[in-house]
């Protein structure tokens, strides 16, 4: 194999010159499409708040962040938006009830108590609940769940209450009857027997305190099935896959080394989870919430679709069986009806609450990116 | 007891290790520095590769001798924040100096890493990997060019039936032969060989030392090794590095067994390492 | 704490553990158990034969011979109903005017009551809308429109202050007597004579056009305005994530405007999707004037914004994953590194990139607040592609929206919402499981 005469090591300065503006010009053109989501970014916070700014010159900002009453198509319009803000609070914080324990449970089990076989069959119902579009949960919350809840809410809260309560509630027996049986254990002649007698007593006391508040709210009728409770529900399944996702992750990061620790000095595996690991990773958990919290806030079809839309405080505020409103919602309802009247404050008064939106959600994104930063950073990673 | 083993050990030398001092120079390194950010990781070395030989590279882990080899075909440019200082002549230019189309230096400097990467391709579109990139589009002359190369590499008659197949179904041996051969299809004059066999068993190990053997007809290989018996078997020059610099250089030979400097002497006997 | 109690904590914990899992998977099963069931029926159900009409005379689908014979022997059935209204009628003609008119209203009801279970009266002018020019087409419609016959609704208001109570009352009390009388007996006796009901398998739900806005036929222009909009957003979005990932892995320099642009990309991803929707109308409707009204184009666009982050950190991963011997070979062959990203690095990650991309793609199919603005309407016919650049679309999230909340007949047409549900849900997780099988591949890959 004759080789072939080699090519010369040096360019010519011109092909050199060439050589280097085409790495430029490539590179420039590289960094101006990575730089395209800068660009949307801004474009999208310009445009927002540039039709957000109007309504404010208009209306100013006291009545929207302050007066409780939404009449944007009276004479003259009204543009109470503290109603929806309370809405939106109400739905979000009842999603977080929903999402954050089980989700913070559901990442526990997920990363230290599963075995590995199980983990792969439990994954996938994590990525379709992640998957299913929105609409069809609200479309769910709307025609399945609104329906139930309407005509069997006594009973829906009751059973609810078996399976929330009833497990704290059973651990609270054990905990209580430990320590009783602990300061008691001095005075007794014969503690196996108080045992005995102890945990079977605050058992049934539990019960009988359970079965009494779920014939409570077994008796409650619920007027509307459109109503805070549903969207909170449905808004905590969606958020689960992220909440459980995201911690698990950080649980994950803490490592094992701080878990072999932990069971070297004969902790159990509860202990080792509730005492180290947890608090090792307690960033990435609020990171987690955070996020659960940004979907939820920023949901739209379900609450539009199952909230009932209520523009009212609900009375007392916490009254999650009452009809209300969300910022998303009203911008998705509202917008077909101030199209054509584009440029009136009606219109702009959608812009603001995007704008508020907007604003809320970059705060929450820059403090978990900080959080997950700072934590980063603590782990020595 | 040591000079006992060192004897037992380097009986098997090279055989074309006598006209090593007359040989032309094919690469040339001078006052040669490279570093790492502030780190100095190659220290001013001076030395003069002949063509057409085995060189071997020897000295403790971190000792600069890897990075000295990936400074002769500029492989060093990938990472961020080195530079090099001094010069490393080849064909008459500083390939450290302006203008340098590096490109064209690393189609004719080939190299073959520790570990064999081979793409997740077909065995023939790995081969045909480097001809394609210089312009080599006729599928005949491709195939041509892939033959030799397998030929050369000594794998042919264990891949011509399965040329289609994906390069990652071979054993590891078989994969670092494979990437010789994908680096000789680019016709280069050297070859670098950055540790080829440390992570292949001893069969395959001797296949490659064979294969060095062959190829030092044709081309002026430089090889990185970390064990000195194959370093003994295969190079006509040793060169022994320490902490970035250059410690003794010459004759295989002589270097394992009577060597100029104490250091070098410690090393091919064992007290460090 | 004594031990045992430790060990019984312990096991308590690891079983509250274990039932967030349950819970969560019952939440699943519970949410897809009536999508699935009752989705199912739009595509397999006890078609009637006006069904099979609706079929023939709308589609021009189905054995034209076999029908008439059908209908011969179902109009045979019907005979007898009609025979006795028109007896009726002559009865109520001879009756004193004061007697009639306690009829007249109660017979009204009963009549419209048999047009909408039946269909159009023999004889009678043919209405106007498609939705009365037939009985009903399914057999659970069929059941419910016959207790409708059968039974009149009233509102019972004696409790002052509380809301009324429906309560129901047989139509046949109000004949009691008449020539009428016989028909309430006739009806739930001869219903399947007279609607033929048979089990039909109507897969051609996912490729009809509706009739008369979703009473008949399938949902064909939803699904393929989803196809539009999805194939659209990836069309802007895939090429600006993969180079932009391909920048951010290859060739960047970590440093400040690199860190500023991933803030701004997990921002990008942080943001409300009804405000993606807003910034599609305030942007490319109203700014840059894509089209002159909501578009595909415009849809597309909007929703391309909001899948570019996941495109981008997918694509990153993958392109991260790729052994970095791989671009050292490359570069010693002589490659240079837009070439290694070509040839090498890009093939190499290819399988990752296509995960995230199947991934994203369900993501735009599902979202419903971004194109509400921008290029979703309700009703609408298929369009040709060309169309797609200045025209809207109905979509599917969009439709199964409206269709639940302001539709007409929202009761009539459950079957359809649950079908598009249905089929989005489908669309959407057979989308996801491409995904998981492709990371599946990958991982074994990888390992071995």
């Amino acid at each position: 194999m004759a080789q072939s005469p080699s090519k010369s090591l040096v360019m010519s300065d011109a092909a050199s010159l060439r050589l280097r503006l085409g790495g430029w010009l490539g590179q420039g053109l590289l960094f101006l499409v990575t730089s395209l989501s800068t660009f949307a970014v801004f474009f999208i916070f310009y445009f927002i708040f540039k039709d957000a700014v109007p309504f404010f010159k208009l209306e100013g900002t006291r009545e929207f962040f302050t007066s409780t009453r939404w009449y944007p198509s009276g004479h003259p319009p009204e543009f109470g938006a503290l109603p929806i803000m309370v809405g939106t609070g109400l739905v979000t914080l009842g999603a977080v009830v929903v999402a954050v324990p089980l989700g913070i449970a559901a990442a526990v089990c997920l990363s230290d108590l599963l075995p590995f076989r199980m983990r792969q069959v439990v994954k996938p119902v994590i990525e379709i609940l992640a998957a299913i579009p929105s609409v069809a949960y609200g479309f769910f919350a709307l025609v399945v769940f609104a329906t139930v809840l309407q005509n069997h809410g006594g009973s829906v809260l009751s059973i609810g209450a078996w399976l929330v309560l009833g497990p704290v509630f059973f651990l609270l027996v054990m905990v209580a009857g430990d320590l009783l049986l602990d300061r008691l254990k001095h005075m007794l002649p014969k503690p196996r027997l108080a045992g005995a007698v102890i945990f079977p007593a605050l058992g049934i006391l539990a019960f009988l305190v359970l079965r009494q508040i779920a014939a409570r709210l077994a008796g409650i009728e619920i007027s509307s099935g459109t109503n805070a409770l549903n969207v909170s529900i449905i808004l905590g399944i969606m958020a689960l896959p992220t909440v459980v996702s995201v911690s698990e992750d950080a649980l994950q990061a803490a490592g094992r080394e701080l878990r072999e620790g932990s069971y070297a000095l004969g902790a159990t595996r509860a202990e080792t989870l509730v005492k180290a690991v947890i608090p090792a990773s307690i960033s990435g958990i609020l990171a987690a919430v955070i996020l659960g919290v940004m979907r939820a806030i920023g949901e739209t079809m379900v609450v539009w679709m199952a909230s009932g839309n209520a523009a009212r405080i609900p009375e007392p505020w916490y009254n999650v069986l009452q009809p209300v409103r969300t910022l998303t919602a009203t911008i998705a309802g509202d917008m077909g009806e101030a199209d054509h009247v584009t440029g009136s404050a009606r219109f702009h008064v959608l812009f603001a609450m995007a704008a508020c939106l907007l604003a809320f959600s970059f705060a929450m994104n820059l403090a978990s990116e900080l959080i997950v930063k700072r934590s980063r950073k603590k782990l020595g990673k | 007891m040591n000079d006992d083993i060192t004897l037992r050990r380097f009986d098997q030398f090279a055989e074309h290790n006598d006209s090593a001092q007359e040989a032309e120079t094919h690469i040339e390194a001078r006052e040669f520095s490279l570093f790492y950010g502030n780190f100095e990781a190659v220290r001013k070395v001076s030395l003069q590769v002949p063509k057409r030989m085995v060189t071997a590279m020897i000295g403790p882990s971190g000792c600069g001798k890897s990075t000295l080899l990936r400074s002769i075909n500029r492989m060093n440019d990938l990472i961020p924040s080195t530079h090099a200082s001094g010069q490393m002549i080849f064909d008459g230019h500083n390939i450290y100096g302006r203008n340098i189309d590096v490109v064209t230096l690393r189609s004719r400097v080939g190299m073959v890493f520790q570990k064999p990467n081979v793409f997740p391709k077909s065995i023939f579109d790995n081969v045909a990997y480097g001809p394609r990139l210089q312009g080599v589009k006729n599928r005949q002359q491709l195939g041509e060019i892939v033959e030799t190369s397998l030929r050369q590499a000594a794998i042919w008659d264990e891949v011509k039936d399965r040329l289609n197949t994906n390069a990652l179904g071979m054993s590891g041996g078989q994969q670092q032969r494979l990437c010789i051969a994908r680096a000789l299809a680019i016709k280069p004059e050297i070859l670098l060989m950055d540790e080829p066999t440390s992570a292949l068993d001893p069969k395959a190990t001797a296949k490659i030392e064979d294969l060095i053997g062959e190829l030092r007809e044709a081309y002026t290989i430089i090889i990185v090794t970390h064990n000195m018996q194959q370093a003994a078997r295969v190079s006509d020059l040793t060169a022994f590095m320490y902490e970035g610099v250059l410690v003794e250089f010459g004759n295989t030979k002589q270097l394992f067994t009577n060597p100029d400097n104490p250091q070098t002497e410690n090393y091919i006997t064992g007290r460090f390492g | 704490m004594r031990l045992g109690t430790r060990k019984l904590l312990d096991k308590a914990f690891s079983g509250l553990g274990l039932m967030a899992i349950a819970l969560m998977a019952m939440a699943l099963v519970l949410i897809l158990t009536p999508i699935i069931w009752r989705g199912s029926k739009a595509y397999l159900f006890k078609g009637t034969i006006e069904h099979r009409r609706v079929m023939l005379e709308q589609f021009g689908r189905g054995d034209a011979k076999a029908f008439n014979r059908e209908t011969r022997q179902a109009a045979e059935a019907r005979a007898p109903v009609y025979r006795m209204l028109e007896e009726f009628e002559a009865e109520m003609k001879a009756m004193d005017r004061t007697v009639r008119r306690n009829y007249k209203d109660a017979y009204g009801e009963v009549e419209e009551a048999l047009h909408v279970l039946l269909g159009p009266r023999p004889g009678k002018r043919t209405p106007v809308l498609l939705r009365q020019q037939y009985g009903q087409t399914r057999w659970d419609r069929t059941m419910v429109k016959l207790h409708e016959v059968l039974y009149a609704t009233e509102w019972d208001y004696s409790t002052p202050g509380a809301m009324g109570v429906q309560i129901e009352k047989p139509r046949v009390d109000q004949f009691r007597g008449t020539r009428l009388e016989p028909l309430f007996d006739y009806l739930p006796a001869h219903i399947d004579e007279m609607m033929r009901p048979r089990t039909t398998f109507y897969w051609r739900f996912i490729t009809d056009t509706s009739k008369d806005s979703h009473i008949f036929g399938g949902i064909w222009p939803e699904v393929l305005g989803t196809i539009y909009l999805t194939l659209g957003a990836m069309l802007f979005a895939v090429p600006m994530g993969v180079i932009a990932a391909v920048y951010l892995c290859e060739y960047a320099k970590e440093g400040r405007i690199i860190s500023f642009l991933r803030i701004c990309i997990s921002t990008l991803a942080g943001v409300p999707s009804i405000v993606f929707g807003l910034f599609g109308l305030a942007f490319f409707l109203n700014t840059i004037h894509v089209s002159d009204s909501k578009s595909v184009l415009a849809g597309s666009l909007t929703l391309s914004l909001l899948v570019l982050p996941t495109i981008i950190r997918s694509s990153e991963e993958a392109i991260l994953a790729v052994p970095r011997s791989y671009k050292e070979a490359a570069f010693g062959l002589g490659a240079g590194r837009w070439r290694t990203v070509l040839t090498v690095i890009l093939p190499a990650a290819l399988p990752g990139i296509l995960t995230g991309i199947v991934i994203s793609m369900g993501r735009a199919a599902g979202e419903t607040a971004p194109i509400i603005f921008t290029a979703a309407v309700s009703v609408g016919m298929p369009l040709k592609l060309w169309e797609t650049m200045n025209q809207p679309t109905p979509a599917l999230p969009w439709n199964i929206y409206n269709l639940c909340t302001e539709h007409e007949a929202v009761d009539e047409i459950r079957h359809v919402q649950y079908g598009m549900v249905l089929t989005l849900v489908a669309l959407v997780l057979l989308l996801n499981l491409a995904a998981i099988t492709m990371r599946a591949r990958i991982a074994k890959k990888l390992r071995g």
